[in-house]
């Protein structure tokens, strides 16, 4: 993608208020996850170190926005620090993925050949897994835990990034300033990092920074499932999920780590959708233009 | 034109290699990422003898492709491991499972139609204005919640507190003892219209609803966005510009020929979506103790239940794969580019 599609992209985001919405989501959550341990009420509450046994069940109030849970702890600072967290995994998942995904897209779709045709189809068989589904068949392996929530994500996410690098690479691999590379005598080596990838990786960047939304709800529902992360980590899907048994007496325990993930993912994929809307060019024309019938 | 047959089996050829792909990568999760497979197949907390009964079961002893072998072979002849939790053959309680799923990612499936489409319709009419910002918003939603949350709040909210729908299980014993109700083919909604059984389905179905609503969130999100983007374009294209100055009705350009392009994208949708609900299907049956497959792979993972967990995984992906490949040739049916 070229700088022109970067600015009508912001263009597009500007005019939609939806859109904008979005955008100030995704800057706030990226903001409070990384100031969010120097913010919280109650920094041992968030972590979970603390148990205060006639402070459980408390209802939200001026002093505990959120409530408290069943060991007293408050709910707010949990969440909060809950988005540091949310931010690590969606960093962490994305980021792995696309460390396996673009070389294996890059040689299959430079190299080609027997190597490429292989590659690609053990991407594939990777991608006939429904999502989330292989996530926990490795995290029920690998055990509970940040990194291995992290592992098993990534482990099932790279083959969409290696498929759309591998398109990218070979649409740009046949363009005529590659063959001039090649005749000057440049090393294939360079030719594939220094002129076929950078110019591939536009777009898998976008895809990657918009699909940390869905590195978190995922990250969510391993740990629902009780193959996430470890307690007492405050990560907003075991939040929730520690809330459960006590619902009845203290709904505010699950309600609001739900919340933080449902605005946080929405966030995500409204300015997503903007960017979809903006890169197909049929649908672009018909908003630049305003056209209605 | 109809279908060719040579399509229709190079999907099937194509499903063969992708089903032999999904047991090669579980296969590699199970016996070769783990450092000790055999403490995994033992149960939660193996004795000695367990655990050499399972180093045992699994040929651990013997090379990688000889095991690999006897894993493709042992998943053939349908002998997939007994669950530690209920004592049963894996693959006798998945077949008992999976009729109360199918009937719920059905309905929600349904559920998810019948809404998606004429709302995303309506959002493509009447382009931004507040009724396609407020459509567009509970679509992304359906995108964007966590599905296990979405059940625990409906749950409480409309179960626990208002009481308007039961919040757990498929039928209330009782009324099946008192009316003599009958299984047939697993699926209670069948089976009870089969018998003429009315107070057996108006129970199931009520309580049906909560679950198939939560789950039918995202599919609904998905088919209204794809409705919406579709019809968008078809409203801007020439046939329909020129059907207008032909001075043909608008009520009939737009349900005649502009909905009529929703119909493929909406089906490629079901298939894209069905992967999400499946997976939605092991939280939220796990919240409403819905006895399908998914309440079992949910159990089986809450109890570390590894033969059943697998047996689960590769269930699920085949599945997954044989919608894909129905939607695929549906799609080459109503779409003859695809074929190309």
């Amino acid at each position: 993608m070229i700088p022109e599609d970067v600015r009508v992209i912001f263009r597009l985001i500007k005019t939609n208020p939806v859109s904008l919405a979005g955008l100030v989501i995704v800057v706030g959550f990226v903001i409070v996850g990384i100031i969010a341990p120097y913010i919280v009420p109650y920094p041992e509450d968030a972590w979970g170190e603390t148990y205060n046994i006639e402070k459980r069940y408390l209802p939200p109030s001026l002093e505990h926005p959120f409530g408290t849970d069943d060991m007293g702890r408050d709910v707010f600072s949990r969440v909060i620090l809950g988005a540091r967290f949310s931010l690590i995994i969606a960093i962490g998942v994305v980021g792995l993925a696309l460390l396996i995904g673009i070389p294996i897209g890059l040689i299959a779709g430079y190299v080609g050949g027997k190597l490429g045709t292989a590659l690609m189809r053990i991407t594939d068989m990777f991608l006939a897994f429904p999502p989330l589904l292989l996530a926990i068949a490795l995290a029920a392996t690998l055990g509970r835990g940040l990194v291995n929530t992290i592992i098993a994500l990534a482990i099932s996410w790279w083959p969409w990034y290696a498929r759309l690098v591998y398109v990218q690479v070979n649409s740009i691999r046949v363009l005529p300033y590659v063959d001039a590379a090649r005749i000057v005598g440049l090393h294939p080596l360079a030719i594939m990092f220094k002129h076929v990838l950078p110019n591939a990786l536009t777009p898998v960047t976008v895809q990657a920074a918009l699909d940390m939304g869905s590195a978190i709800l995922e990250a969510a529902g391993l740990s629902f499932l009780g193959v996430g992360v470890k307690p007492p980590t405050p990560e907003w899907g075991l939040l929730v999920t520690e809330g459960w048994s006590s619902i009845n007496v203290a709904w505010w325990i699950s309600l609001f780590p739900g919340l933080a993930i449902l605005i946080t993912v929405l966030g995500f994929n409204l300015l997503a959708d903007a960017v979809r809307e903006a890169g197909d060019p049929r649908l672009r024309r018909i908003l630049l233009v305003g056209r209605k019938i | 034109m109809p279908i060719s047959k040579e399509y229709i089996i190079k999907r099937l050829l194509l499903l063969v290699v992708v089903v032999f792909g999904v047991l090669v990568i579980t296969f590699v999760i199970t016996r070769v990422i783990p450092a000790h497979p055999e403490l995994l197949w033992a149960g939660a907390h193996p004795t000695k003898e367990q655990i050499e009964k399972a180093r045992k079961e699994l040929r651990l002893d013997q090379p990688i492709h000889v095991q690999l072998y006897y894993y493709l072979l042992d998943f053939l002849s349908g002998n997939w491991g007994v669950s530690w939790r209920t004592r049963q053959p894996v693959l006798k309680d998945i077949q008992a499972a999976l009729p109360a799923t199918l009937e719920l990612v059905v309905l929600a499936f349904i559920i998810a139609i019948v809404l998606g489409v004429p709302l995303g319709a309506i959002a493509a009419l009447k382009r931004n204005t507040w009724v396609d910002h407020i459509i567009r918003i509970v679509s992304v939603i359906g995108a964007s919640v966590p599905v296990f949350w979405l059940a625990l709040i409906l749950q409480l909210v409309l179960s626990n507190w208002l009481g308007i729908l039961p919040g757990a299980k498929r039928v209330d014993e009782y009324i099946v003892y008192e009316t003599g109700f009958k299984e047939i083919t697993g699926f209670i909604l069948l089976d009870s219209l089969i018998q003429g059984n009315i107070p057996v389905f108006v129970n199931a179905l009520q309580h049906i609803m909560l679950p198939a609503i939560v789950l039918a969130f995202y599919p609904f999100g998905l088919s209204a966005r794809m409705t919406r983007a579709v019809m968008t374009e078809a409203l801007n294209e020439l046939y329909t510009r020129s059907a207008l100055a032909w001075g043909l009705p608008r009520r009939l350009v737009i349900y005649k020929y502009a909905l009529k392009n929703a119909l493929a994208p909406v089906i490629a949708s079901l298939g894209l979506s069905f992967g999400y609900t499946i997976i939605g299907a092991f939280m939220v049956e796990l919240i409403f103790v819905w006895p399908g497959i998914g309440l079992y792979a949910a159990m089986a993972l809450l109890s570390y239940d590894y033969p059943a967990i697998i047996g689960c995984v590769i269930v699920v992906a085949i599945i997954y794969t044989v919608i894909n490949m129905i939607v695929d040739i549906i799609h080459a049916i109503i779409d003859p580019r695809v074929r190309l």
